[in-house]
């Protein structure tokens, strides 16, 4: 899984950057407010997976209950 | 070799962090939050080997597996609480990141209780 997910965030950052531009150009203020809310959920759902692996892990090393 | 990985995930991810940040500081914030991720994860797993053998160790030197889970229990609460900060700090959050770290060493002190109170028995059995 790796280096996969971090493209994937960089990638969806750009995406984001780039829409949220396109759509301020085109004088839909809310429209590019709510694509950026969409992409840091997206990105939320990646990283909160991750983070739960994290603790798993650290629970099942440090044998924390 | 995974120290070169490692440090190829981390150039990688400082310059997509560069382009990034100028314009969603919060996407920069969870890409560097995802590399600690992965890179703790790469690192817990070899962890656990080594721990493994402190557990063997202790075993045959007939030292109570309380203290070296008490000793685990500890080191694994300061690995999470110092992520936890640093993750905070770099988001510029420092006073979130006071908080956790608050938070960590309560916890520490807490689990290092029993210790303690076996450590200041045995002094006051000592003393005639």
């Amino acid at each position: 899984m790796g280096i996969d997910v971090l493209f994937k965030i960089a990638g969806v950052g750009i995406l984001i950057s780039v829409f949220h531009t396109a759509l301020k150009q085109a004088g839909k203020e809310d429209m590019a407010h709510l694509c950026t809310l969409a992409g840091f959920a997206l990105v939320l759902l990646w990283v909160v997976q991750l983070l739960g692996r994290l603790f798993t892990t650290v629970q099942d090393v440090f044998k924390l209950f | 070799m995974e120290i070169i990985q490692i440090i190829g995930m981390g150039f990688i991810v400082t310059l997509l962090i560069l382009i990034i940040k100028q314009q969603r500081p919060e996407l920069a914030v969870q890409l560097s939050l995802t590399l600690s991720a992965i890179i703790f994860l790469m690192v817990l797993s070899k962890l656990s080997v080594v721990l493994d053998l402190f557990r063997d160790l202790a075993e045959k030197a007939n030292i109570s597996q309380m203290y070296l889970n008490t000793i685990l229990k500890i080191i694994g609460i300061a690995y999470v609480t110092e992520f936890g900060a640093q993750v905070c700090r770099d988001a510029g959050e420092g006073a979130v990141a006071g908080k956790i770290e608050f938070a960590g060493k309560i916890l520490v002190m807490v689990l290092a209780v029993p210790i303690i109170a076996l450590v200041l028995d045995t002094i006051v059995r000592l003393i005639p």
